[in-house]
């Protein structure tokens, strides 16, 4: 021990110093942070048989999906915690400034009856659909093996609360105007006996239980969320404009910039899979299994929307040409 | 307004339960994960949150709260505060970054578990919001400190102690993962949430705030109170469950993972926290002792909470009342005779002045761990500085992973709690650790501490200079006295002046 050398201070953290180049605030704060990694035996530090430490050993490391170094990831939107409030309370602001300018116009009075019990049926219960949308999201949080995945995952669960919220806003605002239409009251009901809802809520059922953190996130960020995006904004927004409800059209579309996001850091997170062997097939095959439900669930609530000419058809599509850029 | 008022829409956005139709209630739900105890979906339908946030707010609230914590950085970071401040106040920021940020980052995934598998509405959306506000606390707690990175390598260890076997990083890894990260969506939310959150973190938080400002560290005191002000939210979100489980007849399981909680904080806190307040502080500006600040906020506010919610005081009130007066002091001497072991250097706080307000706070200071200082201080006195440096490791708990220690002096009790099972022995440091393996031993049998490993040979060479290797540690980063022994000058000048006299 004549030689020892003494540590000299470094300009940022030592993880990042190998890298020889100024770090982002991105990845200052956001690579490298879980621990539950370092030690394969006990992804936690108590008994390495213990339930939970079998819970990520059996669904997160021993699954099929496997990388190298998961820690290698990078969102392409660099979103931190300061700047998704930054950009969220803009978004945030602009759908409420919707709500007022429509309700001062009294959008809702001009609404015809029917839309109005359309709107009870095909657009409010859609909490319970984006609710799971928050509940999966936060597994794929809770189980994903890198940090920067675990902050795309959390923004994307807080991004559904975000789309449940609007459906619980609305479903209170329109019962001022339809007060015979159950809203705020009937969308439970619809949810689990509704035919229109009933491919979804099985497909989404269904995911939340898929616990292998792999295919929990192709099934939820690859199949079910685009079928969601397909059909419950998007062609219910083209449905909404086509019957006068130009907020309904404007409220997905603005959810829709959110969906475009959670696709970024999907792709980005595929593309970065499909460099190990393995993963494509095992990618391939979690969305042979799943397409065939979330395509029952498009077209399950397409069928209601009669005033949107090939509404099933085009949401599929579109599913696919996303997949499709995905080399799927 | 053209907008509806937040509590016209609130409940409705927490009503999002529905009957599982095409998977099982139990497959939605795995009661290992989510901790529901055989209650009914309705039952947990009457779950209220008392903290109500909705998501517009929380964006536009978190935006505000983060704009003011950069801002302060951002004015104050040509203060020269960090070249100002006193040692120990430094050491103080390297204790708590290296053992909090990245804690609070896993807690993140804590929150999500109750997102995922709570089967309360209202819980799922509150941490869904508390699962943000830990990303948050993981996040901030990491660019404050990153500035300090170029001037100091301790630094380095805001993010590095978690990935390291240092024992303090096992310690607080064994007991956050304990009470959080492998708990169920109700055993996080009684144990980090209600028991940990809503007593410990005020301590912490507002305790060290309170100093830090004293301390003029305004970016510091800025920045964890503004962390508390999250805190105080999403804690909220165990009371309601306690009262919910109290009355549908789950009141001694609810008490008992609130008490394994509280008793393991105690632990972690009396080696972080305790030190920090009562020793690395700067006398000046120490705003209250650390069990002055934990009979405010344990000892009188927490326990109110207990009652008020229907449970008890924990069944080891009377040894932990007992330990806040002593406890600590243990850990501190150990840390600062261990100080190669850890990533700060420790702060003895051991001048004349400081032992009269010890002994001032905790009558018998002098008597008891004052004698133990008395020998350090001898030896360093007499220049005999290697005599101060350990050789080898303390015998550690295999609950709390310190070093089991008690008060010395006359009534010197200090025993080993052992307890064989399953064919090995376990050493405890106390009643209140064996008792909480003794509830479920399968979650902690198969861990080693730091000593197991040691002795099992995992550790090369046997002696500190491997253990430092394992621990992560090297020359540079270790740690030394923070005023690098100019204390002992200002004790020899009072002795040579009372001798003069």
């Amino acid at each position: 021990m004549s030689e020892v050398e003494v540590l000299k201070p470094l300009k940022t953290w030592s993880h990042l110093a190998k890298n020889r180049r100024k770090p982002s605030e991105y990845e200052i704060v956001s690579a490298n942070l879980l621990y539950n990694t370092r030690d394969p035996n006990a992804p936690y530090e108590l008994d390495p048989d213990m339930s939970m430490n079998r819970w990520y050993k059996k669904y997160r490391d021993g699954g099929p999906f496997q990388h190298d170094d998961w820690n290698a990831f990078r969102d392409p939107d660099e979103l931190v915690y300061r700047t998704y409030n930054m950009v969220q309370d803009g978004q945030e602001t602009y759908v409420f400034g919707l709500f007022d300018q429509f309700n001062e116009r009294e959008h809702d009075k001009a609404l015809e009856p029917t839309w109005g019990g359309t709107l009870a049926r095909l657009y409010t219960p859609g909490r319970y659909l984006f609710h799971t949308l928050q509940m999966a999201s936060a597994y794929v949080q809770q189980m994903s093996p890198a940090s920067t995945i675990t902050n795309c995952a959390a923004f994307q669960a807080a991004d559904s609360l975000r789309w449940m919220s609007h459906a619980a806003y609305r479903a209170k605002e329109l019962s001022l105007t339809f007060p015979d239409k159950g809203f705020g009251t009937g969308e439970r009901t619809y949810w689990e006996n509704d035919p229109a809802w009933q491919g979804f809520r099985e497909l989404m059922e269904k995911v939340l239980i898929a616990w292998d953190w792999g295919e929990a996130f192709v099934a939820l960020n690859l199949v079910a969320k685009p079928a969601v995006e397909e059909a419950v904004l998007r062609k219910l927004g083209q449905s909404a404009r086509h019957n006068g409800d130009t907020l309904l059209g404007m409220l997905t579309d603005a959810q829709l910039l959110d969906a475009d996001r959670h696709r970024r850091w999907a792709t980005a997170l595929v593309k970065m899979a499909l460099g190990k062997a393995g993963n494509a097939e095992a990618i391939k095959g979690w969305i042979t299994k799943w397409e065939p439900l979330a395509d029952k669930a498009i077209d399950a609530f397409c069928a209601a929307l009669s005033d949107v000419p090939n509404a099933a058809a085009d949401a599929k599509a579109a599913t696919r040409a996303f997949r499709r850029t995905l080399g799927f | 307004m053209a907008t509806l008022g937040r509590l016209d829409w609130y409940d409705i956005a927490r009503t999002t339960n529905w009957t599982p139709k095409y998977v099982q209630e139990d497959e939605l739900f795995p009661p290992e994960m989510s901790g529901s105890m055989g209650l009914p979906l309705s039952a947990w339908e009457t779950y209220d949150e008392p903290y109500k946030q909705t998501y517009p707010e929380y964006v536009k609230v978190q935006r505000e709260k983060d704009a003011g914590a950069y801002s302060v950085k951002a004015a104050l970071e040509r203060s020269k505060m960090f070249e100002n401040a006193d040692p120990g106040w430094l050491s103080v920021m390297k204790a708590h970054y290296g053992a909090i940020a990245r804690a609070e980052y896993s807690a993140s995934t804590a929150e999500a578990r109750m997102v995922r598998f709570g089967k309360a509405p209202g819980m799922r959306n509150m941490a869904t919001l508390g699962m943000m506000d830990e990303i948050r606390h993981g996040q901030i707690q990491l660019y404050f400190p990153h500035e300090h990175c170029s001037k100091d390598r301790q630094f380095d260890w805001a993010h590095k102690a978690y990935d390291t076997n240092e024992w303090g990083a096992i310690a607080a890894r064994h007991m956050f993962d304990d009470m959080m990260t492998t708990r169920s969506a109700v055993g996080v939310a009684l144990m980090l949430t209600f028991a940990f959150e809503t007593g410990f973190t005020n301590m912490q938080f507002l305790g060290l705030a309170a100093d830090a400002a004293e301390a003029g560290d305004w970016t510091f005191s800025n920045l964890i109170s503004s962390i508390q002000t999250d805190e105080s939210r999403h804690a909220q979100i165990g009371g309601p469950l306690v009262s919910l489980l109290v009355a549908n007849g789950k009141k001694a399981e609810a008490q008992k993972m609130v008490d394994i909680a509280i008793w393991r904080a105690w632990k972690l806190f009396s080696v972080l926290t305790g030190p920090i307040m009562d020793y690395y502080t700067p006398l000046e500006h120490r705003k209250q002792s650390f069990k002055e600040f934990m009979q405010e906020w344990i000892v009188t506010q927490f326990e109110r909470a207990l009652i008020d919610l229907g449970l008890d005081k924990p069944w080891y009130w009377d040894q932990f009342m007992a330990e806040i007066d002593t406890q600590h002091h243990g850990m501190h001497l150990g840390v600062w005779f261990w100080r190669p072991t850890v990533w700060w250097n420790p702060a003895a706080g051991v001048t004349p002045e400081e032992r009269e307000w010890l002994e001032e706070k905790y009558p018998g200071w002098n008597a008891t761990w004052g004698k133990c200082w008395d020998v350090i201080t001898d030896n360093l006195l007499a220049g005999k500085r290697e005599l101060s440096y350990p050789e080898t490791l303390p015998v550690v708990c295999n609950m709390c992973q310190l070093p089991i220690n008690t008060t010395p002096g006359p009534a010197w009790k200090v025993r080993d709690h052992a307890l064989d099972y399953k064919g090995r022995t376990y050493h405890f440091c106390s009643d209140g650790c064996q008792w909480c393996f003794e509830q479920e031993p399968e979650r902690y049998a198969g861990h080693l501490s730091l000593i197991d490993r040691f002795l099992a040979g995992m550790i090369q060479p046997m002696n500190l200079g491997g253990g430092l290797q394992y621990m992560g540690l090297a020359p540079g980063e270790i740690g030394d006295d923070a005023h690098n022994y100019a204390w002992v000058e200002k004790v020899r000048a009072v002795r040579e002046k009372a001798k003069a006299a």
